[in-house]
């Protein structure tokens, strides 16, 4: 089951992302398993498999604003250096960076479970 | 469509669009913003531009992502700003990138709110401030007339109504009031802009009619006024108005009431005169065929009674004609319903006029504050009670008594309360405070520190006819309640509708989860009763159980009880 203690282990700066919550634990839990119920690297990975920038940058971004919101640092930081070199269109290898958000990603999904 | 003025000035709750294609960020924000404001959804531009224009009237403000795919939030705002009726509504963008600021700023938006969203404070503080700017500017632009029609507000017609009594002191004056009938089904069928043209088109009709006659036309609220010189050929007047009001042949006939009080006694103030009109208005019973009512000698007895009423409240006070009679609610979530407390209602047994009904006398209280005095008489009352049947049967009865709308901007409430229980030394949670849930909405603020400040002395709240007003259950979880009383409408269906059964068990469902106890009240039937126990529901109140009583019959109740649960102890 997430607890927010499992999440801070996790690395996740919960309370800023409580506080951004108004500080009430069941509604930033509920947050985070849509999160985790929201898997958009699978769409990510086709979309630079597929070098389409445009569709990488949309999907990343929304990554990067869900889980910047809710303080989940360990998947936001790939998840944001993502974005911001899709929107700067830098046709760069992307793989360490995807990796580790699917590695961070798989993690957090574990504690829901 | 509503004139902008009615919409800054009445207390309603206002509704804040949110746009955003991420799930979380919407659901984010609408908890915050939701605690002040009722809020509405939309994943892309496209879709917000249909609810703006389908609810133009309703939205007070924008919150509106930048980067989204369909539509995105730059097109938006190009659009709202060149659009003659959406450009009224300020917009704030939401933004992760410090170059979408000025951008921002530049195509109209009147703020912005960095992401992510760091502090809940300074996210309202700047809802707030942006819609009380822009409608500040409504309302300096509206001035006298009203936006949609070009008809006088009401305060400029009482002031031009009062001019004109000035100077035609000798002249018969009838003053009116018209409404369309069903005006929202016309909406629903073709379209809220048909619905205008209609609007508009009786607008015309009665400002023509005015302007004939040496007369003076206005609309307020939705509802349209004539003061003119006295006519008793009111058919006539009737079928000018509303002849063939719809657009085409084959559509829906479109019909009016109208309220006519003849002769206006100016005295009274132009005010009153209008209030007849309208009262006249109301009572208008068919609404499928245009009529007419006139304010008459029922509806004056009916103003002498109210004022006989006002009049008396400190002797019946003060000579104990107001009685509390006690309802017994029941917990139901063990095997046998047990005697959990009792909700004090307050009756009038007037020597004179007999038995004078609670909805007679309570709205009435209500408007002019004298629900303050009757409140704490009933606190008071309520309390003794308490402490006789603790003295004679060795139990508290927790008792639910109401606290007004008009008392939780009283300053001593608190203090007033806790002398009340102290003196009759009954502890404080055996109080159960019941607001009623449309309080929580005129100014949640306040409601909320008064109500947190009770708590923290014990008292219990219960957020009384739940479901009537306009909460939303995720509204529930930033309020500080410790009960929550279900409103009758829904029990009364619960039987037959299969959708009022599924919201009660979703109400029950939010309430457990957030630590709430639920009560029903209404329950007549034991099928009511069963169906509610199967949702989850704690606890019922009802005829099912028993009417309120006097506080001698009540104590059946204790009585059969005690012997209950002796003979389930042994």
């Amino acid at each position: 089951m997430l607890t927010v203690d499992a999440l801070r282990e996790y690395g996740a700066d919960v309370d800023t992302g409580l506080a951004r919550c108004m500080n009430n634990e069941a509604f930033y839990l509920r947050m985070v398993e849509i999160v985790i119920g929201d898997d958009k690297l699978g769409a990510l990975k086709e979309a630079l498999d597929a070098r389409d920038f445009k569709r990488g940058f949309e999907l990343a971004h929304a990554m990067k604003g869900a889980c910047g919101n809710l303080s989940l640092t360990p998947v936001f930081r790939p998840v944001c250096e993502i974005s911001d070199g899709l929107r700067a269109e830098k046709d760069m290898d992307y793989t360490a960076l995807y990796d580790e958000a699917v590695t961070q990603f798989e993690k957090l999904k574990k504690l829901a479970e | 469509m509503e004139p902008i003025a009615s919409k800054v000035n009445v207390n309603h709750r206002r509704y804040v669009l949110i746009v955003d294609d991420e799930e979380i960020n919407r659901q984010m924000l609408g908890f915050i913003v939701g605690s002040e404001y009722d809020v509405m959804y939309a994943e892309n531009g496209r879709q917000a531009l249909e609810i703006l224009r389908a609810n133009s009237y309703r939205i007070s403000l924008v919150l509106l992502d930048i980067l989204m795919p369909e539509m995105d939030g730059r097109e938006l705002l190009d659009i709202l700003r060149s659009d003659s009726e959406l450009h009224r509504i300020p917009v704030i963008v939401l933004t992760a990138e410090k170059d979408a600021e000025i951008e921002s700023l530049r195509l109209g938006a009147v703020d912005f709110i960095p992401k992510p969203y760091d502090m809940p404070d300074v996210i309202m503080a700047r809802v707030r401030r942006s819609i009380k700017l822009a409608e500040d500017n409504s309302l300096l632009s509206a001035t006298e007339q009203d936006s949609m029609t070009g008809l006088y507000n009401k305060g400029f017609l009482y002031v031009y109504a009062d001019m004109h009594g000035r100077l035609n002191p000798d002249m018969d004056m009838d003053a009116v009031a018209i409404d369309i009938n069903r005006l929202h089904i016309v909406n629903d069928l073709y379209g809220r802009a048909y619905g205008d043209q209609v609007i508009r088109r009786l607008a015309g009709r009665i400002k023509r009619y005015a302007d004939e006659h040496g007369g003076y036309a206005g609309r307020s609220d939705g509802e349209f006024y004539l003061y003119i010189p006295h006519t008793d050929d009111c058919d006539a007047l009737l079928e000018e108005l509303g002849k063939d009001l719809r657009l085409n042949d084959d559509d829906i006939q479109i019909t009016l009431r109208m309220g006519i009080y003849q002769n206006a006694d100016r005295s009274t103030g132009m005010e009153a005169c209008f209030d007849r009109a309208e009262n006249a208005c109301k009572t208008v019973r068919n609404t499928y065929a245009s009529s007419y009512s006139f304010y008459d000698s029922k509806m004056h007895e009916k103003e002498l009674y109210d004022e006989q009423l006002l009049g008396e409240v400190d002797t019946a006070l003060a000579e104990g004609q107001f009685k509390v009679y006690f309802q017994p609610k029941y917990n139901i979530r063990g095997g046998r319903p047990v005697l959990s407390s009792a909700e004090a209602l307050v009756r009038w047994i007037h020597p004179a006029l007999g038995f004078i009904s609670p909805g007679a006398f309570i709205p009435l209280f209500e408007k002019n504050g004298l629900i303050l005095k009757l409140d704490k008489y009933v606190w008071k009352k309520s309390a003794e009670q308490m402490r006789i049947w603790k003295e004679k049967y060795g139990v508290v009865i927790p008792v639910s008594v109401n606290i007004s709308r008009m008392d939780i901007y009283e300053p001593g409430l608190e203090d007033e309360i806790r002398s009340i229980a102290a003196a009759e030394g009954i502890a404080n949670d055996a109080f159960l405070l019941e607001i009623t849930e449309s309080a929580y909405t005129d100014n949640s603020d306040h409601i909320i520190s008064v109500v947190n400040s009770l708590r923290s002395s014990g008292f219990r709240i219960e957020m009384d006819d739940f479901g009537s007003g306009y909460s939303s259950l995720s509204m529930l979880a930033s309020l500080p309640v410790d009960v929550l009383k279900i409103d009758m409408a829904f029990v009364r269906n619960i039987t037959t509708s299969e959708k009022d059964y599924r919201m009660i068990r979703l109400m029950i469902e939010v309430a457990g989860f957030m630590g709430m106890t639920t009560v029903a009240e209404g329950v007549e039937t034991k099928e009511q009763l069963d169906l509610l126990k199967q949702a989850g529901c704690d606890v019922i109140q009802g005829y099912y159980f028993s009417k309120p009583v006097p506080p001698d019959e009540f104590e059946q109740f204790i009585e059969k009880e005690m012997e209950e649960s002796k003979n389930a102890d042994s």
